[in-house]
């Protein structure tokens, strides 16, 4: 299993990560998925690493990232002027 | 500029077990430079039956040498080894019914030095079944883009053009003031650029092969 960037949320994060191999391969790629089971789980995964990236400072990198995404959104798909 | 890298392959694997292997990349012992990876979104949209996620890797590795000696110390975050961190952005989207994975990587740091961004879209072979079954079509593509000096030139314009002009042979010929009181006294920034750009290509092409999962 991969480790987590928060060592903090390693735990939590393992949890989460069995959790969505199992049902990944299980059920979603056999096309018989209905819903996300694993969202509860990565609910809690993402409070811890949501705390610890907005103490290491990551969390404006990564909205700045977004931030760019949508400006590439509203370029890319403008209605081109002809 | 921008340097511009492709290629396509196929894996003698069906597409769901292809799909589960991207998502199980890290931790691999030829990867030990990938230091964590987390998941940071997901969302499944039960109409489509499309799984969006996004990633977080985080990368420790050292600057090739050649690069390094070709940068100015400010834009350079490594320690005096040559070591650095770099955070790795990785958006997919799987569609188990039509059968296809769409991915994106980009660094999220760097930018000013580097901008790389992976693309790959794998694909359940269109043949009926039977051969096509066992088998998972990819196609790849690496954009290099180096903005090295950008900052300065358009300062530069801002103020006027202070420094004298000239035209400097090299990086397409374009026409740039050459960098004065420079970090590297001969080169112009877009002589810099061309080179990070070319060196990552090089690398991007020797190790392609390799990731091949």
């Amino acid at each position: 299993m991969s480790a987590s960037l928060a060592p903090e949320c390693n735990d939590v994060k393992e949890r989460y990560d069995t959790c969505f191999l199992k049902w990944y391969s299980e059920k979603y790629l056999r096309n018989t998925a209905t819903t996300d089971e694993c969202e509860p789980l990565f609910r809690q995964y993402k409070t811890c690493l949501t705390k610890a990236l907005k103490e290491r400072g990551i969390d404006q990198m990564l909205e700045d990232a977004k931030a760019d995404n949508k400006e590439n959104d509203a370029e890319y798909m403008k209605p081109s002027a002809r | 500029m921008v340097k511009f890298y492709s290629n396509t392959y196929s894996y003698d694997y069906n597409f769901p077990a292809v799909s589960l292997a991207y998502f199980l990349r890290y931790p691999n012992p030829y990867s030990r430079h990938v230091a964590s990876t987390d998941t940071i979104e997901r969302y499944f949209d039960p109409d489509t039956q499309r799984l969006t996620t996004v990633r977080l890797h985080v990368k420790q590795s050292r600057l090739p040498p050649a690069v390094l000696k070709v940068l100015p110390k400010s834009a350079v975050g490594s320690d005096e080894n040559g070591r650095a961190q770099s955070f790795i952005l990785e958006k997919s989207v799987v569609d188990v019914r039509q059968g296809w994975m769409e991915t994106e990587s980009k660094n999220l740091d760097w930018n000013n030095v580097l901008s790389v961004i992976e693309r790959h879209t794998f694909r359940r072979p269109e043949e009926g079944l039977g051969t096509a079954d066992h088998r998972t079509d990819v196609e790849v593509s690496v954009t290099l883009k180096s903005r090295i000096g950008e900052q300065l030139r358009k300062k530069r314009q801002r103020w006027g053009d202070q420094a004298t002009a000239s035209s400097v042979a090299g990086a397409g010929g374009e026409e740039e003031p050459v960098v004065k009181q420079g970090w590297f006294s001969s080169w112009s920034s877009g002589a810099v650029r061309a080179a990070v750009e070319s060196i990552s290509l090089q690398r991007t092409e020797r190790s392609q092969p390799k990731a091949q999962l």
